[in-house]
């Protein structure tokens, strides 16, 4: 069963299509790293898969069903969202902000529940900041707050969580952080993940944590290629997509097994 | 926890209670203590009414009473309002007359004046009027597919110097020695004139509390921009415009009522958000009754400083400037960046 099916589909904002024939599948406990050069549409492609957007052909099935058969409500149940960055505006508390993922669970007119509540907290503890649960959210780091989105998308108890470059604004540290985080709820929560990233280092770090990795790469006009990291990202491809040289190597190490790394040479 | 969310709920209702009751022994015509359980309990039927002068009576319960309660509702509205708006337009600097509904009312008003004798009829112009802006703000926003925030406040300010222009047309052609002074203080704010024959104007006030404090938990959300809203599985535009509904009848009805009070929807949630902070599920019920506690207060020196009313508009400001101003110096510290 695929948790997420993009079929032909294509968009744009203006009657030029920004892609157009796009094919994409996520399979279940599988994370599918969305990679490409910037404004190729990774960004667009996600917001229709969210109901942001609507596809001008083609089409979306979650979960094997259409995605315009969904209400607001009911597809924030299958897919959670985590934001490249996200704009604070008043200074909530951190757990108030994780409660509010909550929302999709409550009919129209409810508000959390003291079992909501306790919901938040497990997932602030899942994602290792219970301790900032009640401070204002605006006083927090950026890796903190990208921790934060993480948790209110793990609030949201769904099997799809989608993130868009969420490691785009992190020093070295949180990018880690991060990264072992989203291996760990993919491995004890069993949620599946697509995320949109510039880093194709990031692939072979989740594939060297045993995660089903795949990669799709979009270029100009729609995917160009998706399959397993060490069939998808090659000098040849990388040079193909980001017209740059670049090294692949890789060495043995005994604790983390084969690691590999790509290095950028020279821009073409 | 729990007994301090108690102890809060009893002050939210209780509050502005005391300060109905506060009022109706300040004044410049003297009323003792006494006198003033006589006249509340006067309509009861207790016989106890020949223990006060006729006066008396008519002064507490004609004239300030249906004034504090008047003042108290349409206080609660304008704070409601605001506190919405700022949090659906994620934006601190925003007041209950954002989608252009003063301006609109104020027309309204300045409408009937020059038109009609009556006084019903600039309520029901001032009211529509309202109303009629923030739908044309709205439809303007409306030209792309959904209702972004950026196109509302846009559709907002158009619409807002639209009416504003015309109102200075209405100015400039009314009569100076009657229409003219009865237009401006009309816009400065007053509630002198309230009685219980204008109560009919506090059914959409009260509609609108209602919705806002039902949709607070929404406006959470939704204060998380559209798009993440969208993603948390809340209906965007469908909450947006009830919302707004909510904060236009709310507003639209108290303006209608008092003329154009401002500061009130700016000020007020801000004290709000110092105290309980900014979850609006308190925010909210904190704003209404601070609000409405302010408008009493307000009201209540505007009456009895000086010998001739000053318009609440004036008062407002003059008191609601300086601690604005020390608001935003203190809340610096406060959580925001």
């Amino acid at each position: 069963m695929n948790l997420i099916h993009v079929k032909n589909a294509s968009f744009g904002y203006d009657e030029n299509n920004l892609f157009s024939n796009v094919n994409l599948k996520l399979g279940k406990g599988q994370l599918c790293c969305l990679m490409g050069p910037n404004g190729c549409g990774k960004s667009t492609l996600l917001d229709c898969i969210l109901g942001i957007h609507k596809l001008r052909n083609g089409e979306i099935e979650i979960a094997d069903q259409l995605l315009s058969v969904y209400k607001p409500s009911q597809l924030a149940k299958q897919l959670a969202y985590v934001p490249q960055i996200h704009d604070r505006s008043f200074p909530y508390q951190v757990i108030q902000i994780v409660l509010m993922g909550r929302s999709a669970h409550m009919t129209h007119f409810q508000t959390p529940s003291d079992k909501d509540e306790q919901i938040a907290l497990n997932a602030l503890t899942s994602v290792g900041i219970a301790h900032l649960a009640d401070r204002p959210y605006t006083q927090i780091s950026g890796g903190e707050m990208q921790l934060v989105m993480l948790a209110r998308a793990l609030v949201q108890q769904t099997p799809i969580i989608i993130m868009d470059e969420p490691t785009a604004h992190l020093d070295y540290k949180n990018e880690l952080l991060f990264m072992e985080t989203v291996v760990k709820l993919i491995k004890d929560h069993g949620v599946s993940v697509l995320m949109a990233t510039h880093s194709p280092n990031q692939a072979f770090y989740f594939e060297n944590q045993a995660i089903n990795v795949k990669i799709a790469i979009m270029s100009k006009g729609g995917i160009y290629k998706s399959g397993l990291p060490n069939e998808i990202l090659t000098e040849e491809s990388i040079r193909r997509i980001y017209q740059i040289d670049s090294k692949i190597i890789s060495s043995y190490d005994g604790d983390y097994g084969n690691l590999r790394q790509i290095i950028p040479l020279k821009t073409l | 926890m729990i007994l301090k969310k108690g102890i809060l709920n009893i002050a939210i209702l209780s509050v502005p209670i005391i300060f109905i009751l506060g009022t109706l022994f300040v004044g410049r015509y003297h009323v003792s203590f006494s006198e003033v359980i006589y006249s509340l309990l006067a309509p009861l039927d207790f016989d106890v009414s020949k223990n006060i002068s006729r006066e008396t009576l008519t002064v507490v319960t004609q004239l300030r009473l249906p004034r504090a309660i008047a003042g108290a509702f349409i206080g609660a509205g304008l704070a409601a309002s605001g506190c919405a708006f700022q949090g659906v337009f994620r934006n601190p600097l925003v007041n209950s007359g954002l989608l252009g509904v003063s301006s609109g009312a104020g027309f309204g008003a300045a409408l009937a004046i020059i038109l009609f004798a009556a006084q019903w009829t600039s309520y029901v112009l001032a009211f529509s009027f309202g109303i009629i802006a923030v739908g044309m703000s709205y439809w303007i926003a409306r030209i792309y597919k959904s209702v972004p925030t950026v196109m509302l406040i846009l559709g907002g300010t158009i619409v807002s110097s639209l009416f504003s222009a015309l109102l200075s047309f209405l100015k400039y052609v009314a009569d100076t020695e009657s229409q003219l002074p009865t237009i401006v203080y009309w816009l400065m704010g007053s509630l002198s004139s309230v009685g219980y024959s204008d109560f009919w104007a506090l059914i959409p006030v009260v509609s609108g509390l209602i919705i806002l404090f039902i949709m607070s938990w929404k406006i959470n959300v939704l204060s998380m921009g559209d798009k993440e809203a969208q993603t948390m599985g809340v209906d965007v535009k469908r909450n947006k415009l009830l919302i707004i509904t909510g904060a236009t009848l709310a507003t639209a009805g108290s303006v209608c009522m008092s003329g154009m009070i401002g500061w009130v929807g700016l000020i007020i949630p801000h004290m709000g958000r110092m105290i309980v902070g900014n979850d609006n599920r308190r925010l909210m019920p904190v704003s209404m009754s601070m609000g409405a506690a302010f408008m009493v207060l307000i009201d209540t020196i505007s009456r009895s400083i000086t010998a001739s009313e000053i318009p609440l508009g004036i008062l407002t400001s003059l008191i609601g400037a300086p601690f604005f101003i020390y608001l935003l110096k203190k809340t610096k510290g406060g959580g925001w960046k």
